[in-house]
């Protein structure tokens, strides 16, 4: 069960109410995005932001506050409060905010529930149950509806909805323990739910993750440090290896490559000063119709006990084999992947989706983005954000985005696709391609919402060292092992 | 002599490699004659519940691993193993440790991957110069959740869960030390010692 931080905004600042009084309210911050700021650093997985005066007036309030927080931060933001009508709730959606929460309109417009569903997936989709003494609640939880509970949940279930927010008033902002009673009764409805009101302490979120909630969302208790979140998990930084007939490759664009030393030699390097992770990417494997190299697994996989990729020309189920047997932990797909999409779903079948990365060559074009193969140089046709769902879906582990507009130019990463690729799939994400400076890591991750950061050209050079780097981005409150 | 249990379903090289550096005997085998002369063994974990839970009955290891007396030690997949029951796949597990193996939900990236801390939560000779501050490299979709109190270190990702488990003779890793750098070469080094 995840923890989700509240964060309620008033008068734009951040605020708890008193079972929803908007006369009992507690100020703890007046800037709600350095408030998200601080508990993503802390460790929160996601957001729950709830637009106060929208829920009241019917109409967001908020918005714009709430859209720059979810661009700022690099986890996702689920958002609440005046969502009323399928224009509000799209423009949210196509913003960068990961999920909408709707109350009000449940009660008079299916119709609505149902565009939005068919349009953007039903996990992007969470409804508020919000219940008063055992009644329905709406309007800022100003209006008490006798519809009863279970009628509307039967129509829920045939619009479609799978997600619930279940939040007792009488319970919120009490810190008196969450009515676990309500919820095990929408429970039984089988839909997933996320708990909200009153939770106070790590036995509430105990109890919550035993009766089978799927999230918390946690006020009070956060801002009063009864509760502390703690996610430790690092950003990654990951240098690669272009291998070019044995020998590491710098380039433009997949082209004019000048020797840049042994791959074994420089992993040994990269490894002592820090990498998180190694990428060797043979690219001449697929354009001269060669395997990649099994021996340079073997070698590397000696010398050094980090994690370690290999891509280039990997076709086969027998490659990958080979490739993990000589001590690759994980395979990078690109071509293969266009041409016979199901060695994703079978290689997932045999060796775990875990090992299995989907290396995205993506070039601008229009207003989206196209997939290459064949080491950049081949256009298919493809829609960069439908094939990346694609491979999700089929198993794929990881996406390592590349952008062939960006790559070898250090004009920095292509933000907007790390974000289209990040919002489309919930797989971690690698950013490549353009990195020229520490701070497009910084952005990468904090407005991409990368997992982990790889460059080749700028590491090679000795332009930027990986400890450097790695101090850096610390400096700025990322999280990273040093 | 450390056993080093083969059962065709992945990278073995790995934990090979790190025996190696660590400059200790193994051998690899899928052999139960050998298994069940070893000294010690480890349990590497790479593949799928099923498919190696396949593998492991081909050679009748579902039978003879449930009764090793010797120091075991269970990496990832191999970790999960040792539990009832996993819901990859469906599989019936070894039934060592009373517990599920569950998959996370989406409200977190699946899987989780990367350099996360574990927060010790019981002494065992395997933290031997670790600390909860130390990184080790994970990459699992299944996490454990085992009914008795047998968590020797936890981490948190969307929550708390097992990424140490020990029951009398078993020991389980979710992360890989394999692939932790020097930390993780440590604890292996702690349970060759044992």
């Amino acid at each position: 069960m995840i923890i989700i931080p509240a964060i309620d905004i008033l008068n734009g600042q951040c605020v708890r109410l008193f079972q929803g009084d908007y006369n009992k309210s507690i100020t703890y911050n007046n800037n709600p995005l350095k408030t998200a700021k601080r508990f993503v650093q802390e460790g929160a997985l996601s957001l729950h932001i709830i637009d106060l005066d929208g829920a009241k007036t019917g109409q967001p309030v908020n918005m714009d506050t709430i859209i720059k927080i979810a661009k700022n931060i690099n986890i996702p933001v689920q958002v609440g409060g005046g969502i009323r009508n399928y224009q509000i709730a799209a423009n949210y959606l196509e913003q960068g905010v990961k999920k909408i929460i709707l109350g009000t309109v449940v009660i008079n417009n299916q119709t609505m529930i149902k565009k939005l569903i068919s349009k953007f997936g039903t996990e992007r989709i969470i409804v508020a149950i919000d219940t008063d003494k055992g009644k329905l609640v709406t309007n800022g939880w100003q209006v008490i509806n006798s519809i009863s509970i279970k009628t509307i949940l039967k129509k829920l279930k045939q619009t479609g909805v799978t997600t619930l927010l279940v939040t007792d008033k009488q319970k919120d902002g009490t810190l008196n323990g969450p009515n676990l009673t309500l919820i095990k009764t929408i429970l039984k409805q089988k839909f997933n739910i996320i708990a909200a009101g009153g939770v106070a302490n790590n036995k509430d979120l105990k109890n919550l993750k035993k009766i089978g909630c799927l999230g918390a969302v946690v006020g009070k208790a956060l801002y009063e440090n009864k509760i502390t979140l703690s996610n430790n998990l690092t950003k990654r930084v990951i240098p690669c290896l272009d291998i070019n007939n044995g020998r590491v490759v710098k380039g433009i664009k997949f082209k004019n490559l000048q020797d840049a030393g042994d791959p074994v030699a420089l992993a040994k390097k990269y490894n002592k000063d820090g990498a998180d992770e190694l990428v060797f990417l043979d690219i001449s494997a697929t354009v001269q119709k060669r395997k990649t190299q099994i021996e340079l697994a073997k070698r590397v996989a000696k010398e050094i006990n980090i994690p370690f990729t290999i891509g280039g020309g990997i076709k086969t189920l027998g490659d990958i084999r080979e490739l993990l047997l000589a001590g690759a932990d994980k395979i990078a797909l690109n071509t293969a992947a266009v041409k016979n999409p199901k060695i994703i779903s079978q290689a997932a079948k045999q060796f775990g989706s875990q090992c299995i990365v989907i290396s995205l060559d993506a070039k601008r074009k229009n207003n989206s983005w196209e997939v290459y193969t064949n080491s950049g140089t081949k256009a298919t046709g493809l829609n960069a954000i439908v094939f990346t769902k694609k491979m999700a879906k089929l198993g794929a582990g990881e996406i390592l985005v590349n952008s062939l507009d960006r790559d070898g130019t250090k004009s920095g990463y292509d933000i907007k696709l790390l974000q289209a690729i990040g919002s489309a799939v919930n797989l971690p994400i690698i950013a490549s391609s353009g990195a020229g400076k520490k701070e497009d890591f910084l952005t990468a991750i904090e407005k991409g919402q990368a997992d982990a950061i790889l460059a080749a050209s700028l590491f090679h050079s000795g332009e930027l060292s990986i400890k450097k780097l790695k101090k850096y981005l610390q400096n700025n409150n990322i999280n990273i092992r040093l | 002599m450390i056993a080093v249990i083969n059962y065709h379903a992945g990278n073995i090289a790995s934990i090979t490699n790190a025996l190696r550096k660590l400059k200790v005997d193994f051998v690899v085998t899928d052999d139960p004659k050998k298994i069940k002369q070893a000294d010690k063994i480890i349990f590497p974990g790479v593949g799928r519940a099923g498919a190696a839970m396949r593998e492991l009955k081909k050679r009748k290891l579902n039978k003879i691993l449930p009764k090793i007396k010797v120091p075991f030690l269970g990496i990832c997949l191999g970790m999960q193993l040792l539990f009832d029951y996993s819901e990859e796949d469906n599989t019936n597990c070894l039934k060592i440790i009373p517990g599920a193996v569950k998959k996370f939900t989406d409200e977190v990236k699946i899987p989780h991957l990367g350099w996360n801390k574990v927060e010790i939560k019981k002494s065992s000779l395997l933290w031997k110069n670790i600390t909860t501050n130390d990184y080790f490299y994970f990459i699992h979709s299944f996490y454990c959740a085992p009914k008795n109190k047998v968590v020797i270190a936890s981490t948190n990702y969307g929550g708390q869960f097992a990424a140490a488990v020990q029951k009398n003779n078993f020991y389980g890793v979710q992360f890989h030390p394999e692939k932790s750098s020097k930390t993780g070469l440590k604890l292996l080094r702690n349970f060759c010692n044992l």
